[in-house]
């Protein structure tokens, strides 16, 4: 699952995935993306922005967390070389790893693959 | 141009309008912190979308504004006028870079560079944002020293992961399969010394640890970033190859487990042999001797990592949760929508106008067979196309609100030259129109709007003197009436000056000297073509555009505008516009066998032509005056008006008349076909449409007709002589 509020990331990397032969679901807000995961999503990796209008990434994560199926998913947030300060913050919340935007496909693939099972 | 592109630009496009929006915000409200995150996020947003279409330019310039925004945001550096009308700038600058991505930019692409380069000298000011970021140095190589070395040839990686990294989401198992990646694992002993007894253990913590043999060509940078989702929460300690024996026993002591198993471990591995190690741990021995206590020495580190995992950040929690439930709840809304091509939206509409009609036709064809079933059946069909028809123009409606939010910019940079002080107030932003008609009221507004700065409201000092706030209020306001949407443009400054206009108009000669005009024709002249062009004459000369280009452009929507005024009080300027272009609810009437159409909103009700009492063009309803036109005189239709007519009265803005017609049809809707050039000069008709016979009706400009019917009477009421000679 991929959550991010811009539409522009949303999509790239989808098109990545997607080419790398992975199911991507995308969802536009951290509500949307709860509401996905209510309606019964069980992805095998959350890929998550953290500075999103409404409830946050490190919120998000967070929630994600809570939940008993959810809870040894691993999960990638994106950030920018100028986040640093975030990224102890989202492991706290509870994330396995980072993307540094903007990410190259290799660079994308490559990190999925160390977190996924 | 690709879907990403386009996407992007779209998004770039909306996220530049929010900055733009939060950055005048700020200024009115400087400690905002909402305002604050909401401008960082935009620029953020920005910057990451251009990186992944690898827009650098977009990108390398909208990194230097959200660094800066990023101190503002800490409170490293406070609002000031000049940064939010540097940023302000920035923003503008970055259109200019989208739009040339887009390859739509009006400038060369060394004005381009040019202004990237003094918006960056002038962003340089505001700390190390602005500095370009020299590239990071290279990680310095690791020195060989000659002696003592191992004759090891891998990389000796120790790691004892954290006790939550399963928490996290990371399998440890994971790390060996990626550093395969890297090179060649010559041997992996799995520690679990920490494990405790199982009673006590529980299974989601991870209390393992690796010695790892790695044969690799890779620099220890890689390899440590092979850990760095980890780097935190582990200890984790990498020895390049040959690396020295005291560097191998240093290890040996900062490590939890015994110090004897891990020295069989290395020399297992290799990383070692049994000499080297007992030398080594004997020396260190003596080294270390009366200094601290070896226990305590080991200890230390797991102490702090164990404190440094439990940390809990509660204000962090609690920022993010006190996060306006209001914005939350807005933004949660958002998230709702969908986005659609613009025309696949119009090609819809188009579909539904057709099946109008098709359905209209089939209507007709049940009534001609009196088929009861086949009636009700397409009654039923009829009933569900025009709630096909609402919802899908209802699809293509925007709030209007976004196009009154782009002129708090255009107000605060014409008050900035113009030395004046107004304040915009909007209100109505949440009126919905059709997006066709909201794309093409912007540059009329835009001028409305300008006129009104430049000429409606006075200086501070002028207004401060005729007792009025030195601040001038500009309101912008919208709002549905009856099938209409009205937007108001109204200042509070000196007025009309009814004289003036009226005294020019005589001298263009385009009216009469001694004519009578009420207030309200004298003030309509301002949109008259000779009068714009305008020597500061009016009150409202504009500047470009003349006030009747704003109103042919509104008549081209089918709109109309009024103005009205009050000398020292204000100019009010109202745009009545349709809700639509597409489709409409009309009425059917027929004079000598044509059939005209009435649009259904304009209405109010039928009634039997009463008897005429004279021969003018007025009647006596209940009472009231209610001035007519006849279809068939209007029109010149030929032959003779039957006995028995029927009046249809109309109104719009706050007028009635009657249209005298032959006989009513009923109800239809109507898909507008707009008239061909040629008919453009026809007055009292609107457009065309199709019926469910095939055949083509007329639709009555109400407005017009309502205006020609006053106009006659008025006519024949001032000159009552001419009409009796």
């Amino acid at each position: 699952m991929l959550v991010d509020d811009s539409a522009t990331v949303l999509l790239s990397i989808s098109g990545i995935l997607t080419k790398a032969g992975f199911q991507v679901v995308t969802a536009n807000s951290a509500e949307d993306g709860q509401k996905k995961l209510a309606a019964g999503t069980k992805p095998d990796l959350l890929i998550t922005d953290l500075n999103m209008p409404g409830m946050n990434g490190i919120e998000f994560i967070k929630v994600v967390r809570q939940k008993p199926e959810l809870r040894f998913m691993p999960i990638l947030f994106l950030t920018t070389e100028s986040q640093q300060s975030k990224r102890a913050e989202a492991k706290a919340a509870g994330a396995s790893g980072w993307i540094v935007k903007p990410a190259t496909a290799d660079t994308l693939l490559n990190t999925i693959k160390l977190v996924l099972r | 141009m690709d879907e990403l592109k386009q996407v992007f630009l779209q998004e770039s496009g909306e996220q530049l309008d929010a900055l733009e929006t939060l950055l005048l915000e700020l200024e009115a409200r400087p400690d905002d912190e909402t305002t604050l995150n909401g401008i960082f996020r935009a620029a953020h947003t920005i910057k990451g979308a251009a990186g992944m279409v690898e827009a650098v330019a977009v990108e390398s310039f909208a990194h230097v504004v959200e660094n800066v925004l990023d101190r503002l945001r800490n409170h490293e550096i406070a609002v000031t006028t000049e940064l939010a009308a540097l940023m302000l700038a920035c923003t503008d600058h970055l259109r200019v870079l989208v739009a040339n991505e887009a390859g739509t930019a009006q400038m060369g692409a060394a004005e381009i560079e040019a202004q990237t380069a003094s918006l960056l000298a002038r962003l340089r000011a505001f700390g190390p944002g602005g500095q370009v970021q020299a590239p990071k140095a290279a990680e310095p190589g690791v020195q060989r020293i000659p002696s003592p070395q191992t004759g090891h040839s891998c990389w000796h990686i120790s790691v004892r992961f954290g006790p939550d990294v399963l928490r996290q989401g990371m399998d440890p198992e994971n790390f060996l399969r990626f550093l395969e990646t890297v090179g060649n694992i010559r041997h992996v002993e799995t520690l679990a010394d920490k494990m405790p007894p199982a009673a006590e253990m529980d299974p989601e913590l991870c209390y393992l640890g690796f010695e790892i043999a790695l044969e690799s060509a890779a620099d220890k940078q890689t390899i440590e970033d092979v850990f760095a989702f980890v780097r935190d929460e582990c200890s984790l300690s990498i020895l390049p190859p040959n690396a020295k024996v005291d560097d191998y026993v240093e290890l040996i002591e900062s490590l939890p487990e015994d110090t004897l198993r891990l020295g069989e471990i290395l020399v297992r591995i290799g990383a070692l042999t049994a000499d080297e190690l007992s030398e080594g741990l004997r020396a260190q021995a003596a080294s270390a001797e009366g200094e601290v206590p070896a226990d305590e020495h080991r200890e230390k580190p797991i102490g702090e990592i164990l404190v440094a995992q439990q940390v809990v950040q509660p204000e962090v929690v609690a920022a993010a949760v006190a996060k306006q439930t209001q914005v939350s709840e807005k933004k949660a809304q958002d998230a709702k929508l969908i986005r659609v091509p613009a025309d696949k939206l119009d090609h819809l509409i188009n579909l539904v106008g057709e099946l109008v009609i098709a359905g209209a036709a089939t209507s007709l064809l049940a009534h001609k067979r009196s088929d009861g079933e086949l009636i009700e059946s397409s009654s039923l069909l009829t009933r569900l196309v025009e709630e096909i028809r609402d919802a899908s123009l209802q699809l293509r409606t925007v709030q209007i609100g976004e196009t009154f939010n782009r002129f708090h910019r255009l107000v605060r940079d014409a008050c900035k030259d113009l030395g004046k002080d107004v304040e915009l107030v909007i209100s109505g932003g949440e009126t919905e129109l059709d997006k066709s008609i909201v794309e093409k009221i912007g540059d009329p507004l835009m001028h409305l709007v300008r006129n009104s700065l430049d000429h409606g409201i006075e200086a501070p000092a002028v207004r401060a003197a005729a007792g009025k706030s030195p601040r001038g209020t500009l309101l912008l306001n919208a709002y549905h009436d009856a099938g209409n949407i009205v937007i108001e443009v109204a200042d509070d400054g000196a007025g009309l000056n009814r004289d003036k206009i009226l005294a020019k108009a005589i001298e263009r000669g385009l009216v009469e000297p001694d004519i009578h005009l009420s207030d309200r024709e004298i003030y309509d002249l301002i949109f008259a073509p000779g009068l714009s062009t305008a020597d500061q004459v009016t009150n409202l000369s504009g500047r470009g555009v003349g006030m009747d280009v704003v109103r042919r452009n509104l008549q081209a929507l089918r709109g109309t505008i009024n103005v009205s005024s009050q000398s020292g009080q204000g100019t009010r300027l109202t745009l009545r516009l349709p809700l639509t272009l597409a489709i409409i609810d009309g009425f059917l009437v027929v004079s000598a066998n044509r059939s005209y159409v009435i649009p259904l909103d304009a209405v109010v009700e039928c009634v039997e032509r009463p008897e005429m009492e004279h021969d003018r063009n007025y009647f006596n309803l209940r009472g009231q005056v209610l001035p007519s036109v006849c279809l068939r005189e209007g029109f010149g239709l030929p032959g003779e008006r039957p006995a028995r007519e029927s009046v249809v009265v109309v109104q719009y803005a706050g007028q009635r008349a009657g249209i005298v017609v032959d006989r009513l049809a009923g109800e239809l809707q109507a898909v507008i076909k707009p008239l061909g050039a040629i008919f453009r000069h026809l007055q009292g008709i609107g457009g065309s449409t199709i019926l469910g016979s095939g055949e083509v009706a007329l639709i009555l400009d109400i407005p017009a007709l309502i205006k020609i019917s006053g106009q006659a009477e008025q006519r024949m009421l001032v000159r009552p002589e001419q009409r009796s000679a």
